[in-house]
C-alpha cells in the first residue's frame, strides 16, 4: 500500500517568546492509500492546523511533511499552489462557490489553473458533476441550489483534477441531517472507488461513517486509531469540560 | 493560466456587477473625453490662428510705433511712426518690393438714409500688394489720388454688401465723418482675420485720411497707424528687418531704445503658439486631473473588490491559483475597467472635438497621436491604480481568507 500522508515530528508555533503558541506539537501521522479518516478532537485541540498542514495551506514551523512521497514541508508558495491544484481536492464547510458561475463553471476552476484544454475540460466536470448526482444542474447558478448540491458541486469540483488526497473541513457543518447524510453517501462511495479521503469533523455520526478516527488534543495526535466506541465517550467527556 | 482565459474571467466578474463597473468607468471616462476635447480645441484654436497669420504670407514685416516694452505693457504709445517712414524704406531698403502704411480709425458712415460704424483704413496702393488683397471691381487708389488727397474710397465686400446692398456702388457717393467720397472699387471677400472682419472696411488714400478724417497729431510727420512692409522673398526677411531697424533708428534718432517694434509672421505665430500652447496645456492639465481622479476611483472600488472577495480569493488560492494568478486576475480587472473607459471617452471626446469644429470656426481636430496617448495612459492608469489592491489579494493568506465571513 501506497502512504499518502505522512507527518514526521511536526510542530506549529505562532507568535515567540512568552506569547509562544505550540498549536502542533511533535505531530505523527501516516494515512496510506484509499484510507478513509476522520480527524476529531476539542476545538484548540490543533486538527485544523494540522488540516491546514495537510492541505499545503500552511507549512509546519519544524518537522517533515510526505505528500504522495514528496517532501512539501518547506517548499516554496507557488509550488504548493501548484501541488494544492493536482495532488488535493479541498472541501469546505460553506463550500465556496463563486456565485457568478454556474455548477459547470465552477467545477471547471482547478482545471482552468492546471491548464487543461477547454474541451476536456467539459468533459470532466459533467463526468465529475454526474458522479455526485447533479447531472441534470449543470448550469444551474449556486443560489439556484440547495445547500445539499452546493456541496456536492464543492466535492465534483475537489475530485475533478483527481487528486491523491480529498480533503474536507466540517464538510456537513452547513447542512441538515439528511443532506448530511446524501453527502456522506458520496465520501463513502469516493472513498469505495480508492479515493483516500480525510476530513475534519466534530459530529460524532459523521466519524462514525469513516474507517479511522484520529483523535487530537493539545497539539498533539492523542489516538491514532480511535474505536467508535471511545470516540463517543471521549466527544462525551469533552462537551462535559 | 493563459492571458484569454484571464480577460473571460476578469469580464464575467465585472459584468457580474454592471453598476458598480460602470461608475467605476465613469471616471476615466471623464477624464478621456475631457483631455481629447480640450487638447482637440486647443489645437484648433492654435491652427487657426496660424492659418490666419500664415495667410498674410511669408515675408510681411509688421512695423509698429513703440518699443518692445511699450507695446508689451500698454502704456501710452508715441505717435513716431510716419508717411516718410514709410517712404524712405521703400526708397532705401533694397530687399524690399513693396510698403504699405496704414492709418486706421473707426467713423460713422452714411449713405443716403443708412448709417453704420465702419472701420476707416487709410493706406496707399502698395497696400494691396502687401497685404495680397485684390479689387473685384472698380479700382483700388493710385499713387495720384494719394498725393492730391483724392476723396475716392474702395469698399470691402461686406460693407459694399451693407451699405448699397444689391445696387453696385461704383460711382455713388457715400460720407466719411461727413467728408464726402466718391466709390471707385469694391474689394474681394478676404475673411475674417483674428476675428475682425476684414471685408467691412472703407480704404481711402492715407493722405486724405489723414488730412481730413483723423487730422494728423505726430510732431514727426504724417502719422500712421502701422507700416506693413513686404520682403524680397523669405531668404532676405531677416535682412529687411534689419535694415530696417537701422534706418528708422537713423530716422528718429534713436540712442537707446527703440521707438519702434519690428514684428514678422514667424514672430506672430511664435507668440500666437506661445499663447494657445499654454491654453492648450492647462486645459489639458486640468483634464488630467480628472483622469487621476478616475484612476484613484479604480483603485478605491479595486480595494472595495478585493476586500469583498477575500473568500473567493481564498478558495481559488486553495484549488491552486498561485499568487502570480491571483495578481494578473486583479490587474486585469483594473486595466479592463480603464481601457474601456479610455475608449469611451475618446469616443465622446472625438464626438465633442467633432461637434465643436461643427459649429464654430475652430477646426478644432483630434490627432490619432492624442488618441494612442489618452487610451495608453488609461490602460497605464489601470495598470498603476491597480497593482497595489492586485498585490493585497495575491498576498492574502488563503486560511485566513477562507475563514472570513
Amino acid at each position: 500500500m501506497q502512504t499518502i500522508i505522512r507527518l514526521e515530528h511536526i510542530e506549529k508555533t505562532y507568535g515567540e517568546g512568552d506569547t509562544i503558541v505550540h498549536a502542533l506539537q511533535d505531530v505523527n501521522l501516516t494515512v496510506e492509500s484509499g484510507e478513509y479518516c476522520a480527524i476529531m478532537g476539542p476545538s484548540g485541540s490543533g486538527k485544523s492546523t494540522a488540516m491546514n498542514v495537510i492541505g499545503c495551506l500552511d507549512r509546519p514551523t519544524s518537522g517533515s511533511y510526505y505528500l504522495d512521497g514528496l517532501d512539501v514541508s518547506q517548499i516554496a508558495d507557488a509550488e504548493l499552489a501548484h501541488i494544492r491544484n493536482r495532488k488535493l481536492g479541498f472541501v469546505f464547510q460553506q463550500f465556496h462557490l463563486l456565485p457568478q458561475l454556474t455548477a459547470m463553471e465552477n467545477v471547471m476552476l482547478p482545471m482552468v489553473y492546471a491548464g487543461v484544454s477547454t474541451s476536456e475540460r467539459k468533459e470532466r466536470a459533467a463526468e465529475a458533476l454526474t458522479r455526485v448526482g447533479l447531472a441534470n444542474r449543470l448550469n444551474n447558478k449556486p443560489t439556484q441550489l440547495s445547500g445539499g448540491q452546493q456541496q456536492r458541486v464543492a466535492i465534483a469540483r475537489a475530485i475533478v483534477n483527481r487528486p491523491v488526497l480529498l480533503l474536507a473541513d466540517e464538510p456537513t457543518g452547513a447542512l441538515d441531517s439528511h443532506t448530511t447524510q446524501e453527502v456522506l453517501n458520496i465520501f463513502g462511495e469516493l472513498n469505495a472507488s480508492g479515493i483516500t479521503v480525510v476530513m475534519v469533523t466534530h459530529e460524532p455520526e459523521v466519524a462514525r461513517q469513516t474507517r479511522r478516527i484520529v483523535w487530537f488534543r493539545d497539539g498533539q495526535v492523542m489516538y491514532d486509531r480511535l474505536t467508535p466506541a471511545d470516540m463517543s465517550q471521549l466527544v462525551m467527556a469533552s462537551s462535559v469540560n | 493560466m493563459n492571458i484569454v482565459e484571464s480577460v473571460n474571467m476578469a469580464v464575467k466578474t465585472l459584468t457580474a456587477n454592471k453598476l458598480r463597473s460602470t461608475l467605476t468607468m465613469l471616471g476615466i471616462i471623464i477624464g478621456n473625453a475631457s483631455v481629447i476635447a480640450m487638447v482637440g480645441v486647443g489645437q484648433g484654436a492654435q491652427r487657426y490662428a496660424s492659418e490666419q497669420f500664415e495667410s498674410l504670407g511669408p515675408n510681411v514685416l509688421f512695423i509698429i510705433p513703440g518699443s518692445e516694452e511699450a507695446n508689451r505693457s500698454t502704456i501710452d504709445i508715441p505717435r513716431s511712426l510716419t508717411l516718410e517712414d514709410a517712404e524712405a524704406i521703400e526708397t532705401q531698403v533694397p530687399t524690399v518690393t513693396a510698403v504699405a502704411p496704414q492709418l486706421q480709425s473707426q467713423q460713422p458712415v452714411t449713405t443716403g438714409s443708412k448709417r453704420s460704424s465702419i472701420l476707416i483704413l487709410g493706406t496707399t496702393p502698395a497696400f494691396t500688394e502687401v497685404r495680397d488683397f485684390d479689387v473685384e471691381r472698380g479700382r483700388f487708389f493710385t499713387e495720384l489720388d494719394v498725393q492730391r488727397s483724392n476723396r475716392v474710397a474702395a469698399l470691402g465686400s461686406d460693407t459694399a454688401r451693407k451699405l448699397f446692398g444689391d445696387t453696385n456702388p461704383i460711382g455713388q457717393q457715400i460720407r466719411v465723418k461727413n467728408v464726402s467720397f466718391e466709390v471707385i472699387g469694391v474689394m474681394e471677400a478676404k475673411g475674417a482675420f483674428l476675428g475682425n472682419n476684414q471685408d467691412d472696411t472703407v480704404f481711402i488714400p492715407l493722405t486724405t485720411m489723414s488730412s481730413r478724417i483723423t487730422g494728423n497729431q505726430s510732431p514727426y510727420g504724417t502719422e500712421v497707424t502701422f507700416i506693413s512692409v513686404s520682403a524680397k522673398d523669405e531668404q532676405t526677411i531677416n535682412a529687411a528687418q534689419f535694415q530696417i531697424a537701422n534706418l528708422l533708428r537713423l530716422r528718429h534718432k534713436v540712442t537707446n531704445e527703440d521707438d519702434f517694434t519690428i514684428r514678422n509672421q514667424k514672430d506672430a505665430l511664435e507668440i500666437v503658439g506661445n499663447v494657445t500652447g499654454a491654453l492648450t496645456l492647462m486645459l489639458a492639465a486640468i483634464a488630467g486631473i480628472s483622469l487621476f481622479v478616475g484612476g484613484i476611483g479604480i483603485m478605491n472600488i479595486m480595494l472595495v473588490s478585493v476586500r469583498e472577495r477575500t473568500q473567493e480569493i481564498g478558495l481559488r488560492k486553495a484549488i491552486g491559483a498561485s499568487q502570480q494568478d491571483i495578481l494578473t486576475q486583479f490587474m486585469i480587472e483594473a486595466i479592463i475597467l480603464a481601457a474601456i473607459g479610455g475608449v469611451v471617452g475618446t469616443a465622446i471626446g472625438v464626438g465633442g472635438v467633432t461637434l465643436i469644429s461643427a459649429v464654430t470656426p475652430l477646426k478644432a481636430g483630434v490627432s490619432p497621436m492624442a488618441i494612442v496617448l489618452a487610451v495608453g495612459v488609461s490602460g497605464g492608469i489601470g495598470l498603476f491604480f491597480g497593482v497595489f489592491p492586485a498585490r493585497q489579494a495575491a498576498k492574502l493568506d488563503p486560511i485566513v481568507a477562507l475563514r472570513s465571513a
